[in-house]
């Protein structure tokens, strides 16, 4: 089937056509598909949101009232899928404060260490593969609300304004959420980059990328 | 003149692009003599770049004919239509 746009698509959904379900799955599977990857970090965790979700838009399509884009509606129900079924693993403590996240500072505000900048080595040097693979670990790493404003913005490339109304969350607690986020990444990065190659593979050997991240 | 900690709360808007003209002005003139704050901002935005690259990731083919036939059973699923009917006709 050719792609429907989505005033059609729904209003197909809302008289229960299957056909459009079909054409639903077709056009939205590889977007939420994404998300619950980035969000679980395995596919098997991702095979089940993805069932949960179309079914749910399926069922609930009724409910969308074109309040906001259609894809929204389908981002927040990936979300809210996705953060259930991540509430049930142990908890994740909670992440540094910003200030202990960027460059230790002296008392008056200045660097206090050297920075290696690294943006120029991911390019060129790094194993690119061992940099996403690093980076999907430290998303796994953060606590869920801030995994879920940085998956959104950061990972899926929606606006802040359409990230913060699908996570029903003010511009202000996208900011800091997403700021903390962002330097906590960076900082596994940095530390993952300074490592020196020898420990860096004795360090794989312990790291599986389906293990659920405690 | 900034320092580097206010480098550190301007860096949000700065790599939004939000900032004031002025302000990133006076951002830009502190970068221009400091490498740590300079390593640190490339950095940042490095991550954010590398993280939206992460976003393609094609569906295994698996993974979408199990969601098919999940969907076609559910579809299936003794009651779902007669449920729907009640549902719809009140
Ligand atoms: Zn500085």
């Amino acid at each position: 089937m050719s792609p429907l746009d989505d005033q059609e698509l729904i209003s197909r959904l809302k008289k229960k056509d299957e056909a459009a379900l079909e054409a639903l799955i077709a056009q939205y599977e590889t977007k939420v598909f994404g998300l619950a990857v980035r969000f679980t970090g395995n596919h098997q965790d991702a095979e089940e949101i993805l069932q949960d979700v179309f079914w749910t838009i399926f069922e609930k399509i009724d409910t969308f009232r074109g309040e906001s884009k259609f894809s929204s509606w389908i981002y927040r129900i990936a979300t809210n899928v996705a953060l259930m079924k991540l509430r049930k693993r142990p908890k994740i403590r909670e992440i540094p404060l910003e200030e202990e996240l960027g460059p230790a500072m002296t008392e008056d505000g200045m660097i206090a260490e050297p920075v290696v900048d690294w943006s120029r080595l991911a390019d060129e040097e790094l194993d690119r593969k061992e940099l996403d693979h690093r980076i999907e670990g430290a998303i796994g790493l953060l606590p869920l609300d801030y995994r879920s404003v940085f998956v959104l913005r950061d990972v899926e490339g929606l606006s802040a304004e359409e990230t913060s109304r699908i996570l029903r969350i003010s511009i202000a607690a996208l900011k800091s959420r997403l700021h903390r986020a962002r330097l906590f990444l960076r900082k596994q990065l940095a530390d993952y980059t300074q490592v020196p190659q020898s420990s860096l593979e004795a360090d794989q050997v312990g790291m599986k990328k389906d293990e659920p991240h405690a | 003149m900034l320092k580097c900690r206010d480098i550190g709360q301007l860096l949000y808007d700065y790599v939004e692009g939000v900032l004031d003209p002025p302000i990133r002005q006076q951002l830009e003139q502190h970068l221009a003599d400091c490498p740590g704050c300079i390593a640190f901002v490339n950095t940042y935005r490095q991550t954010i770049t590398l993280s939206k690259e992460l976003r393609e990731e094609e569906i295994p083919q698996e993974l979408q004919q199990k969601l098919q036939s999940f969907i076609k059973e559910k579809l299936h699923e003794p009651g779902f239509w007669s449920r729907l009917r009640t549902r719809l006709t009140g």
